[in-house]
């Protein structure tokens, strides 16, 4: 049996997919970034391959993708995430037209053609307003999970009004919001606004529908909402977002050894 | 990358067949050059005009027997230095260009007796206003509307007292036939520039986008200049193509200059699978597309018609921009385009839609890259210049299979 993989280096996680022959995920494996990136994408490759009993010489090609793509040492080659999200997405969407991506450290809007090829595409500027980052920032501010800020915001009645565009910059708004004794559950939904908003001017009004909305932000409970209200359409979540860039790349990764043979 | 040193490697071969001193080696010290030639030039009684801007028109220089020598800055050291003065959210090169006159770091500047500036944008504008306080200073008004009535009027009365002043600065008399045979000169200069860029319309150039850009001089009108792009000229045409060139992707590169050592965003291009076949952008052909008439009665007025119609984005309404775009995609068969804006250049910036929109119509992907001097962002720069390249070369193989 031959296998493949992606591998999606990101910001704040590595994770990686293995598909069989066929196409079928075998296994999905994630884990946090750290400072040593070599040996702990290393280790998670390894792990995954022997609870599979898989070995690496029967995994036909290798692709990574995400910031950190050139430091994956399995890798046959490198694609961007803007390719392998494309293709991940429209594996698990097949209809998809828009594709919205927030990460760890950026955000990415992706328009693509009827037959799947992305036609353009832009990503957030050198700051990390409208990204995970920024909702990890205030959550810790917050003193909760990113995961608890979508059902704190959700109890909120009256949203704060963040306008800060530098994730600094905004953490020192909530403090002074904190500080004039604003609650934080409107802290919460207030800054998930902020960040849809940032997200949906990358789109400049240019979104086809279907949008699909990926990446680990989605998993944010509200943002998508949120974010369909910004775009003004109907935006779907993407199955296992975080696994999306991987997955194109591990499909990517098979369709290019296929049509090698 | 290993396949772009080797086309390095490979072009500076073939320019250094019959030569001591290989053209690409010439640019490469141009700075010290053009520094050498302006320090001789001072000593035997020339007087070094700064310019800022590809509106002035260095024949009027040229004609008075002084040397024009442009001082755009394009150091990110000299950035901060400007922040004593000038805001955080200034575009670069305006930054740059006033912190060497603050650190009196660039020679050319401190052996200027003059500089004509322009009121091309706001922020150069204010910024001359500055440095008109320490250093001597004449300032063309430049007019924005340049097909209103009036307008041509106007920039001939500019040209008029840009010539009075530089006769009275320099004690001359700047002649028709002086003027004529400066524009020679430039025309000269522009000739064998524009027919160097025009290699890049090969499948397979012999030069890189960065070995072209490198084809330049701070100082126009050098004899030494021109006879090494001469050779240079001679020996590209007769080199042998370099298929490593004809697999990369071939790029438009549009937008703001890339003065001296800011050449950042063009070596991104390149070292990730680009060829930047076509620089439409006052370092590259922007300012160097037509000849100015040489036998006109009046050379003044036809220096001025000239210049009038450079298609920079602080015109408006620009269409000269988008039909020299229009002309040039297919002329040099690019693949995309890439437009370049520096932080807060808002006449480039507020233009990339008009640019974008174009690209689309041309069916040409597009990407627009905002930056400044700093490298900073050089990983994610590459990575959309990457998605950009990847993008292209599938939908060209969609396109195939269709």
């Amino acid at each position: 049996m031959r296998y493949f993989a992606g591998v999606d280096a990101g910001s704040r996680a590595v994770k990686i997919v293995l598909l069989d022959a066929d196409g079928v995920v075998v296994e999905r494996g994630a884990a946090d970034q750290g400072a040593a990136q070599v040996p702990m994408i290393d280790a998670l490759y390894a792990r995954m391959l022997t609870e599979h009993n898989i070995s690496p010489q029967s995994l036909g090609g290798v692709i990574a993708t995400g910031y950190a793509r050139n430091l994956v040492t399995m890798a046959d080659t490198v694609r961007t995430e803007i390719t392998c999200h494309a293709r991940g997405v429209r594996h698990v969407v097949t209809e998809a037209r828009s594709i919205i991506e927030v990460g760890g450290q950026d955000s990415k809007f992706l328009r693509l053609s009827p037959r799947g090829g992305v036609t353009d595409f832009s990503m957030n500027d050198r700051c990390a307003a409208g990204s995970g980052r920024f909702l990890e920032t205030v959550a810790q501010r917050l003193q909760c999970s990113i995961d608890e800020l979508g059902a704190l915001s959700a109890a909120s009645m009256s949203p704060a009004e963040i306008t800060s565009t530098c994730v600094v910059f905004a953490e020192t708004e909530i403090i002074g919001l904190l500080a004039a004794g604003c609650l934080p559950a409107d802290i919460a939904a207030g800054v998930q606004g902020a960040v849809a908003r940032r997200v949906a001017g990358l789109t400049m009004g240019r979104v086809d529908e279907p949008v699909v909305f990926t990446g680990g932000v989605a998993l944010v409970p509200g943002m998508a909402s949120l974010l369909a209200r910004e775009i003004g359409c109907p935006v779907l979540v993407a199955p296992d977002p975080q696994f999306t860039g991987a997955l194109g790349a591990a499909l990517l990764a098979r369709s290019g050894a296929n049509s090698e043979l | 990358m290993s396949d772009c040193c080797a086309v390095s490697k490979g072009a500076e071969q073939s320019l250094a067949c019959g030569a001591d001193q290989t053209p690409l080696d010439w640019f490469e010290h141009m700075i010290d050059n053009c520094l050498e030639y302006a320090q001789d030039a001072q000593a035997s009684g020339h007087p070094i005009v700064g310019i800022m801007c590809e509106f002035t028109p260095r024949e009027l220089i040229l004609a008075a027997g002084a040397l024009p020598v442009c001082l755009c800055g394009g150091s990110a050291a000299m950035v901060e230095p400007a922040e004593r003065d000038l805001p955080t959210n200034l575009c670069p090169l305006i930054k740059s260009t006033y912190g060497y006159h603050v650190k009196r770091e660039n020679p050319f500047l401190e052996m200027a007796s003059l500089i004509v500036a322009e009121t091309t944008c706001d922020g150069k504008k204010k910024m001359f206003e500055l440095m008109a306080q320490t250093r001597p200073m004449h300032v063309l008004a430049l007019p924005q509307k340049q097909d209103d009535a009036g307008a041509a009027e106007a920039w001939y009365g500019e040209m008029r007292r840009l010539k009075e002043a530089l006769e009275t600065c320099f004690h001359v008399e700047i002649t028709p036939c002086a003027l004529r045979e400066a524009i020679g000169v430039m025309n000269r200069e522009r000739r064998l520039r524009r027919d160097l860029a025009g290699l890049m319309r090969q499948e397979n150039p012999p030069l890189t986008g960065r070995q072209l850009l490198q084809f330049k001089s701070t100082i126009s009108g050098i004899p030494a200049d021109l006879a090494m792009y001469k050779q240079a000229l001679d020996e590209l045409r007769k080199s042998t193509a370099r298929d490593c060139l004809s697999s990369r992707v071939r790029v438009l590169l549009t937008g703001v200059p890339l003065p001296h050592e800011a050449e950042r965003v063009l070596e991104l291009i390149e070292d990730n699978g680009g060829l930047v076949v076509c620089q439409e952008n006052c370092t590259g052909l922007k300012p160097i597309l037509d000849d100015v008439p040489e036998d006109a009665p009046d050379p003044l007025r036809t220096l001025a018609d000239y210049y009038a119609h450079l298609p920079c984005s602080v015109m408006m309404q620009n269409e000269r921009r988008l039909q020299a775009l229009r002309k040039l995609a297919p002329e040099y068969r690019v693949d995309c385009i890439i437009e370049l804006v520096w932080h807060a250049c808002l006449t480039y910036d507020v233009e990339s839609t008009r640019v974008r929109r174009l690209a689309k119509e041309l069916n040409l992907p597009y990407l627009r890259l905002q930056t400044d001097y700093s490298p900073a962002d050089s990983a994610r720069l590459a990575a959309r210049i990457q998605a950009l390249f990847e993008m292209t070369r599938d939908n060209a193989q969609a396109g195939h299979t269709q």
